[in-house]
């Protein structure tokens, strides 16, 4: 009978263990490959099941994912789009698992609900990488490894910045959330709110939901605005929340300081917005895609008997000191 | 093969009789044939591996009836209102609503399994039955009545959960749900057969009797196909469409249940855009948005080949693009099939 733990809290406390914990997968096995069927110049089907395309950060992961494969010969990647529905992820799960693929990459959409269809990829068989959002259970037993970011601590990191370089001398913070009950939305707010806590002088005025996307996002902040003027700093969890709140702010013709999350490159992403000095900083989230498919080179063409089972990517600081250096790569 | 026959066994039509159209017979069957052409064609492009045909693996097609159970339990609901004429754009947001209940009511307030699955069925009739009520009573559209319910469940959602997402455990115990629940996940019959598509078969089947066999069924669609003349031939007009938004209520929290059920998770974001697949499983199965004419066997069907077509796009590796576009088309195409029997039985428009 399945048990799922109560909810992804605890799988983070793990995740927090600093840094890519070395744990040796399993019991000590006679070294027996991951993959039976690994072979130095073998053709190998990878397929990555995303939870949902229509997110920008999340097609600039497929992009990379992409470029890091087309590197590896005999690597073919498949990419499922899930549309923000776990339903219809699992499904292509399970197609996934029809097809024999032979790794299985896999950003669920929610935790729980994509756990029993990792467990049938692994029971098939499939080693299984999570990218940036876990499913229930311990990388190295119930899925193959975890690669990602770690959301609270992303925002912890704003909220520590807001606290000690933006507001030393306190006041007041806004939070613009993503889709409410959503877990990255969660985490982030969480994050954030008790990374500012370090500065007893500044007060989180005002928390809305934006669903992670611009143009509701400048609405709820022109309504924040309107409530509370002396808001100095925003918080948004993600980058495009952050350039619809700016729009706000200049309606308004007020100067805030605006923190996004994600860093995506290009000429409409988060660093080129603190490059132009848009926007106080934003915290990368990073992709681990190249990490991903180094793993998956490892197990399907280096007969790697382990992996790493938790990789955590750490969140880069894009401020005003740093931003043009990076937005010029 | 006495056409005559077709006509009778599957339910009263507005119009003309069938037999003297055979238009109109592939109308009836449309989803049917449509399900066999992309079944055949599944077949031939399927990938094959060591001769073995992906398509039609045991798993594979386990997969696609558990896919769309969800969205079918939802379908077999909105057929009914469809056929008044009517349409229930909340189906969606009720599904939501439902997962978190169901798991709150677990979770957090310790009831048990019984109790929470009934109390989360009379939630989607009330709440059914609140909008058919307000839509008769205030002879509001239902478009708009159950477009303010979409909000309404979604917030209603958003409260109960506290904008959380809510975990199901089970075991045995407070803050556990029985392990009993977890069957929805689950397959049977030596683990070919998904419950979920039990649950939607199930429901098919006895949604196929009311509609067909019942007097009930018949006034539904004497309401869509006619409501004056309904009315004066003594139909109880506003206790029927009462009725059929109590039944899409009651489908939304059954589809709400096996969800929370199959994915172990209560979200109040789960089950958006569920309303429009259904509406469009309902009419690919040939029930008309005029109201008056429509088939249960059609909406299983359409709701299956809409299954099908996305995944054999899938094992195909092709975009989901073409999967939208696609499914585009075989709307219109059923829609426009549609038009031409009622244009060529002068019913116009």
């Amino acid at each position: 009978m399945k048990t799922t733990r109560q909810g992804s809290r605890r799988a983070l406390h793990v995740a927090l263990l600093a840094g890519s914990c070395l744990c040796m997968a399993g019991a000590a096995q006679a070294a027996e490959p991951l993959v039976k069927a690994c072979a130095k110049d073998g053709q190998f089907i990878i397929g990555f099941s995303q939870a949902n395309n229509a997110e920008p950060y999340r097609q600039h992961v497929n992009d990379e994912l992409t470029a890091a494969a087309k590197e590896v010969p005999g690597f073919t990647l498949q990419i499922a789009d899930g549309a923000g529905n776990v339903n219809t992820q699992t499904s292509q799960v399970d197609n996934f698992i029809t097809q024999k693929v032979d790794l299985l990459l896999i950003s669920p959409f929610e935790a729980a609900p994509l756990t029993p269809a990792v467990k049938r990829a692994m029971d098939a068989g499939i080693p299984v990488i999570e990218l940036d959002r876990k499913t229930v259970g311990d990388p190295g037993k119930d899925y193959t490894a975890f690669i990602g970011g770690d959301n609270y601590k992303i925002a912890l990191e704003a909220g520590k910045y807001t606290a000690k370089t933006l507001l030393p001398e306190g006041g007041e913070a806004a939070v613009l959330e993503g889709l409410p009950s959503s877990t990255p939305a969660v985490e982030r707010l969480n994050g954030f709110k008790d990374g500012v806590k370090e500065n007893a002088k500044i007060q989180v005025v005002a928390e809305q939901a934006a669903d992670w996307v611009p143009d509701k996002a400048q609405t709820a902040f022109s309504a924040m605005l309107q409530a509370h003027p002396d808001i100095k700093v925003l918080y948004a969890s993600n980058d495009m929340m952050a350039a619809g709140a700016l729009l706000a702010a200049k309606g308004a013709g007020k100067q805030v300081k605006i923190i996004g999350t994600d860093g995506l490159p290009g000429p409409a992403g988060g660093i080129e917005a603190v490059a132009k000095g848009d926007w106080a900083a934003t915290f990368t989230y990073p992709t681990g895609a190249k990490e991903a498919i180094e793993m998956s080179k490892k197990i399907l063409l280096d007969c790697a008997t382990s992996v790493d089972t938790t990789v955590t990517v750490d969140t880069t600081a894009i401020t005003p000191e740093n931003a043009k250096q990076l937005a010029g790569k | 093969m006495s056409e005559q026959k077709i006509s009778e066994a599957s339910g009263p039509v507005a119009a003309a009789p069938a037999h003297r159209d055979p238009l109109a017979l592939v109308v009836r069957f449309q989803s049917l044939i449509g399900l066999v052409v992309v079944a055949i064609g599944g077949i031939i492009f399927s990938p094959r591996r060591h001769g073995h045909i992906l398509f039609l693996d045991p798993d594979n097609i386990a997969n696609i009836v558990r896919a769309v159970s969800e969205t079918g339990i939802i379908a077999i609901g909105m057929t009914f209102v469809i056929i008044t004429a009517g349409i229930d754009l909340s189906v969606g947001a009720v599904l939501g609503l439902s997962s978190v209940v169901t798991a709150s009511m677990m979770i957090s307030g310790g009831f048990g399994l019984i109790p929470t699955i009934l109390a989360v069925l009379v939630m989607g009739i009330v709440f059914g039955a609140i909008q058919g009520t307000i839509s008769t009573r205030f002879r509001l559209e239902p478009f708009i009545v159950t477009l303010a319910g979409l909000q309404a469940a979604r917030g209603l959602a958003l409260v109960v959960s506290g904008n959380q997402y809510i975990n199901i455990s089970y075991g045995d115990g407070p803050g556990l749900a029985p392990p009993v629940f977890a069957i929805l996940g689950e397959r049977l019959f030596n683990n070919t057969v998904p419950v979920a598509t039990i649950v939607f078969i199930v429901f098919a089947a006895i949604a196929t009797i009311v509609l067909n066999t019942t007097r009930f069924g018949r006034y539904v669609f004497a309401v869509g196909g006619n409501e004056r003349a309904a009315r004066i031939s003594g139909v109880p007009v506003s206790m029927v469409k009462i009725s059929v938004y109590a039944i899409t209520g009651f489908a939304a929290a059954l589809a709400g249940i096996v969800h929370a059920g199959q994915f172990n998770f209560g979200s109040a974001n789960d089950g958006m855009g569920y309303e429009l697949t259904a509406i469009a499983a309902v009419v690919i199965g040939g029930t008309s948005l005029f109201g008056g004419a429509g088939s249960m066997v059609g909406t299983v069907a359409g709701t299956i080949m809409l299954g099908a077509l996305a995944n054999i796009l899938q094992l195909n590796n092709i975009t989901p693009a073409m999967q939208l576009l696609a499914t585009a088309a075989i709307i219109v195409l059923a829609a426009v099939l549609q038009s031409l029997v009622r244009r060529r039985e002068g019913l116009g428009r």
